[in-house]
C-alpha cells in the first residue's frame, strides 16, 4: 500500500471539503431559511446572522398560517400523511408482487417471458400523461378516482417495473445451486424461495425497495390528475406556498426540510444496502 | 349579548344604520376582528335573504364541490362561505390546487368530462380553450332568467369592460363581448397593469414618477446608475404567455399596434407592424440598460419579490403585485406607490391588458342551477364587498365596490392606488384577439423577445421570424 504524502493528504482534505460544501451548502442553506421570516430571507444582501423562529415549523403543524388579511389555513400534515400512506404502501405491494415475479424470470425460461418482462420495464418509458386521461376515465366509471386504493394501484406503475428489474439482476447472480441443494434435501419450492433465495437476495430487495420509495415519495402528477386536494402528496402540497401575494420562503424550507426527512432517514438506515445491492445487482459477469 | 348582535346585523340589513355606525357600535359591543368578519358575512346573507322575491333556499340540502386556485381571491370566498350556507342551506366542498399545477388540474377534470365539480375557478384566457370545447356552461342562459337570478345581484354594475372581456362567441378573432358572444365566466376580481414604484427610493433620488415609455427607460437608467444594489424597472421575462399579457403587451397596444389583423376570418400575424416594431425595439433597450440581471428568468414572483425587497425601482406590472408588496411582510412595506402609465407620449389614456379571475360553471356538473345559486353570491355585491374591505380581494370587479367609502379609506393607504385606477380603467381590457392558438402564440412572442434582449438577433429581422413563424401555425391550424 502507497503512502500518501503531508500534502497529498492535505490537497485530498481540501478536495473532499470542498466537494461536500458544494453538495451539502444548498440544503444547509435550506434549513438555515427555515429558521428565518420571509423579509430576512429576502435581505439584500443575504445574511448567515438572524434571530430563528420556529413560526414556519408551528405554522405547518399546527395548519394555521398567519398573514396579514387572516389565518388561513395548511393541510401540509395532511399532505406528508398522504405522502407516507402511498409511498409505503406502494412499495408494499410492489414487493409482494414483484419478487416472485423476479426471481421467476431470473430461474425460468418460460414462452414470452422476455416480452412480459420487458413490457412491464414499458411501464416506466410512457410518459404519465399520455395514460393518466384515459385511467382518469376508467377511474370514475369504477369508482376508484379519489381513493388511495386507486392511487397505490396507479403507483404500481412507478415501483413495480423498479424492483422487478433491480431483483431480478440480483437473482440472477445468486448461483442457483445452493437453491438446488436445499431442495434436494427435501424442502419445498416454498420453502427454498423464502429460506434460501429471498434472504440471499435481501441486500437487492432493500436497495430496490428504497429506490422505489424515493421515486413513489417524489412523485407529482399522478395524485394531482386522480385525486382530490385531500389525497394530494408533499409535491404538491408544498406548492401552496407559492401564491400571488407571494412566495412563503420559509414555509417552503420548512416543509422541504420535513419532506425530505423521512427519505433520508431511511436512506442513512439502509446506505450499507443500498451501495451493495445496487453494486452486486448492476455489476454481471 | 348575542340579541344585541342580532340587532345590529338586522339594523343594517334592513338600511336603518349605515356602515359606519355598524363598524362603530359593533366595537362598542366588544367586537374583534374576526367576529366582525364573521359579522360582516352574516349581514351580506341577511341582506340577499331580503329580497323576499327570490327563494335562496330553492337547492336546500344540496352539496356543491368547487375547484379552487390557492389564492387571496379562494381564501376571501372561504372566509365568507358560511354566510352562503346560511343562506342558502346548502353545503359547499373545495379542492384547492396550488397555482403551479392549478390549470394542469382543471384541464385534467374537464377533458375526462369529469362530474365531481360543479363551479371552477378560471381565467378569462383559459376560457378560449374550455368554452368552445363545450366544457363550461354559457351562462347567459342564467343571467337573463329572472327566475334563476335575483333582482338584487345587478350584472350591470360589474364593470363593462371586464363582463365583454368574459364572454366570446367561439369565433377565432371575433370581438370579445360582441354579437353572439356566450358568458363563458363570470368576472370575480381582476388586476390591471400600471406603474408601482419605490417612493423611498424616488423621494431619495428627487424623480418624477415617469407617464411614458422614453421617460420610463430615462428614469430606470438613472436609477440604475444612481442608486447602488437597485436596479431600475422589473418586468416578467419568462418564456411563457404571462410575459406579454402584463407590462408589455398594455404598452405595446398603446403604441397601436395589435397581435393580429383579422380579415374575413383569416388572423394575420401583425408584431411586425411600424407601431410594434417602434415600441418593441425600446422596450427591448429598457430591459438591456435596466432590467434585472437575468430577467429571461423573470415570473410574477421575482417581479414582486424584488419591488417588496427594495431591488428594483419599479415595476410595470399588475397593480395588486405592487399592492401585495405593499401590504405583505416586506421590506418596503408601505413605501410603494402607484400611478397609471401610458406608454405612447401621444396618447390620450393608458391600456392596461388584464387578468380577470373568474367564476365558470362545468357543463359535466350535475347541479348546474344550484351551481349557479353560488356563483351568484359569490360575485354579489356583497360578497364582493367582504372581500375587499375585509381580505385581499382587489381589485374588485363592481362599480358599487369602488364607490364604497369602506373600500376608498382601506384602498386610499396605498399612495395612488385609486387615482391609478381611476385612470386606467376606462381602458382597461382584454386586448389580445381571442383565438385558440392563444398560448402558442404567447409562448413563442415571449421566447423571441428573450433572443432580441439577449442580442441575438436584431429587432426588427426577430419581428419579421416571428411573424412567419406564428402565421405558418395559423394556417397549419386552418385559421389564414
Amino acid at each position: 500500500m502507497q503512502h500518501m504524502s503531508t500534502g497529498e493528504r492535505v490537497l485530498r482534505g481540501i478536495l473532499i471539503a470542498l466537494a461536500l460544501i458544494f453538495f451539502l451548502f444548498p440544503i444547509f442553506w435550506i434549513v438555515l431559511m427555515s429558521f428565518q421570516t420571509n423579509a430576512q430571507i429576502l435581505r439584500i444582501p443575504p445574511s448567515l446572522f438572524f434571530s430563528p423562529t420556529l413560526e414556519n415549523y408551528t405554522s405547518l403543524i399546527t395548519g394555521q398560517l398567519k398573514t396579514a388579511s387572516g389565518v388561513l389555513t395548511l393541510n401540509f400534515m395532511q399532505n406528508l400523511f398522504n405522502s407516507f400512506i402511498l409511498s409505503t404502501a406502494s412499495v408494499a405491494l410492489s414487493l409482494v408482487l414483484a419478487v416472485p415475479a423476479a426471481y421467476a424470470f431470473a430461474r425460468y425460461k418460460f414462452r414470452f417471458s422476455e416480452d412480459i418482462a420487458f413490457t412491464l420495464l414499458s411501464f416506466k418509458f410512457a410518459p404519465p400523461l399520455l395514460v393518466l386521461l384515459p385511467l382518469t376515465i376508467y377511474f370514475q366509471k369504477i369508482g376508484l378516482a379519489n381513493t388511495y386504493f386507486g392511487l397505490i394501484w396507479v403507483y404500481q406503475l412507478i415501483t413495480l417495473p423498479l424492483i422487478l428489474w433491480i431483483v431480478r439482476g440480483y437473482f440472477e447472480d445468486i448461483s442457483p445451486d445452493i437453491e438446488h441443494a436445499y431442495r434436494i434435501a427435501g424442502h419445498s419450492w416454498a420453502k427454498t424461495f423464502f429460506k434460501i433465495s429471498i434472504p440471499l437476495a435481501r441486500p437487492g430487495i432493500a436497495a430496490a425497495a428504497l429506490l422505489s420509495f424515493i421515486f413513489a415519495w417524489n412523485n407529482f402528477v399522478f395524485a394531482l390528475v386522480l385525486a382530490s386536494a385531500d389525497k394530494q402528496p408533499v409535491t404538491v402540497g408544498a406548492l401552496a406556498f407559492v401564491t400571488a401575494s407571494g412566495i412563503q420562503y420559509g414555509q417552503i424550507a420548512a416543509a422541504a426540510v420535513i419532506s425530505i426527512t423521512p427519505t433520508l432517514a431511511l436512506a442513512l438506515f439502509a446506505q450499507r444496502y443500498l451501495v451493495e445491492g445496487l453494486s452486486l445487482g448492476a455489476v454481471k459477469g | 349579548m348575542y340579541d344585541q348582535e342580532r340587532d345590529l346585523i338586522a339594523a343594517l340589513a334592513g338600511h336603518r344604520i349605515g356602515r359606519r355606525d355598524f363598524m362603530r357600535r359593533a366595537s362598542q359591543l366588544g367586537l374583534g376582528a374576526a367576529a366582525m368578519s364573521g359579522l360582516m358575512g352574516q349581514m351580506a346573507s341577511s341582506a340577499l335573504a331580503a329580497d323576499s322575491s327570490f327563494d335562496w333556499k330553492a337547492h336546500k340540502g344540496t352539496t356543491l364541490k368547487l375547484l379552487l386556485n390557492k389564492h387571496p381571491y379562494a381564501d376571501a370566498m372561504i372566509a365568507d362561505l358560511d354566510a352562503f350556507k346560511e343562506l342558502t342551506g346548502m353545503d359547499v366542498t373545495y379542492d384547492v390546487f396550488p397555482e403551479d399545477v392549478y390549470f394542469d388540474k382543471v384541464t385534467a377534470a374537464l377533458s375526462s368530462s369529469s362530474s365531481e365539480y360543479d363551479a371552477l375557478m378560471t381565467g378569462a384566457y383559459q376560457t378560449w380553450t374550455y368554452g368552445p370545447a363545450g366544457w363550461l356552461v354559457d351562462l347567459n342562459d342564467y343571467i337573463q332568467d329572472s327566475a334563476k337570478t335575483a333582482g338584487t345581484w345587478d350584472w350591470d354594475d360589474v364593470l363593462p369592460n371586464l363582463r365583454a372581456s368574459t364572454s366570446w362567441s367561439g369565433v377565432p378573432g371575433e370581438a370579445l363581448g360582441g354579437k353572439g358572444a356566450k358568458q363563458w365566466a363570470l368576472p370575480w376580481a381582476f388586476e390591471l397593469n400600471s406603474i408601482s414604484y419605490n417612493k423611498r427610493i424616488f423621494d431619495q433620488q428627487k424623480l418624477e414618477v415617469p407617464k411614458n415609455l422614453p421617460d420610463l427607460m430615462e428614469t430606470a437608467a438613472k436609477i440604475t446608475k444612481d442608486v447602488s444594489g437597485v436596479y431600475g424597472i422589473g418586468v416578467r421575462g419568462s418564456r411563457s404567455w404571462a410575459t406579454i399579457h402584463p407590462g408589455f403587451l398594455s404598452g405595446y397596444v398603446n403604441y397601436g399596434a395589435k397581435d393580429f389583423t383579422v380579415d374575413g376570418g383569416s388572423l394575420k400575424a401583425a408584431m411586425n407592424s411600424p407601431e410594434a416594431k417602434t415600441f418593441t425595439a425600446d422596450w427591448v433597450k429598457m430591459i438591456q440598460e435596466s432590467g434585472p440581471k437575468n430577467w429571461s428568468t423573470y415570473t410574477w414572483y421575482q417581479v414582486g419579490n424584488d419591488l417588496g425587497a427594495g431591488a428594483s425601482g419599479m415595476i410595470f406590472d399588475a397593480d395588486i403585485l405592487g399592492y401585495f408588496q405593499n401590504n405583505g411582510d416586506t421590506k418596503e412595506k408601505g413605501n410603494i406607490g402607484f400611478h397609471a402609465f401610458a406608454a405612447n407620449p401621444d396618447a390620450k389614456e393608458p391600456t392596461p391588458n388584464v387578468w380577470i379571475w373568474s367564476l365558470a360553471m362545468s357543463n359535466f356538473s350535475t347541479k348546474k342551477d344550484a351551481a349557479w345559486y353560488f356563483m351568484q353570491w359569490a360575485t354579489s355585491k356583497e360578497h364582493d364587498l367582504f372581500g375587499a374591505v375585509k381580505k385581499d380581494m382587489v381589485n374588485p370587479v363592481r362599480q358599487s365596490v369602488w364607490d364604497n367609502d369602506d373600500f376608498k379609506t382601506r384602498i386610499a393607504q396605498n399612495a395612488g392606488y385609486l387615482e391609478q385606477f381611476k385612470a386606467s380603467e376606462p381602458g382597461a381590457k382584454i386586448y389580445f384577439t381571442p383565438q385558440p392558438l392563444f398560448f402558442d402564440v404567447t409562448t413563442a412572442w415571449a421566447a423571441m423577445l428573450q433572443r432580441l434582449v439577449a442580442k441575438e438577433l436584431p429587432v426588427d429581422e426577430g419581428l419579421d421570424q416571428l411573424v412567419a413563424s406564428i402565421d405558418d401555425q395559423m394556417s397549419q391550424a386552418g385559421l389564414q
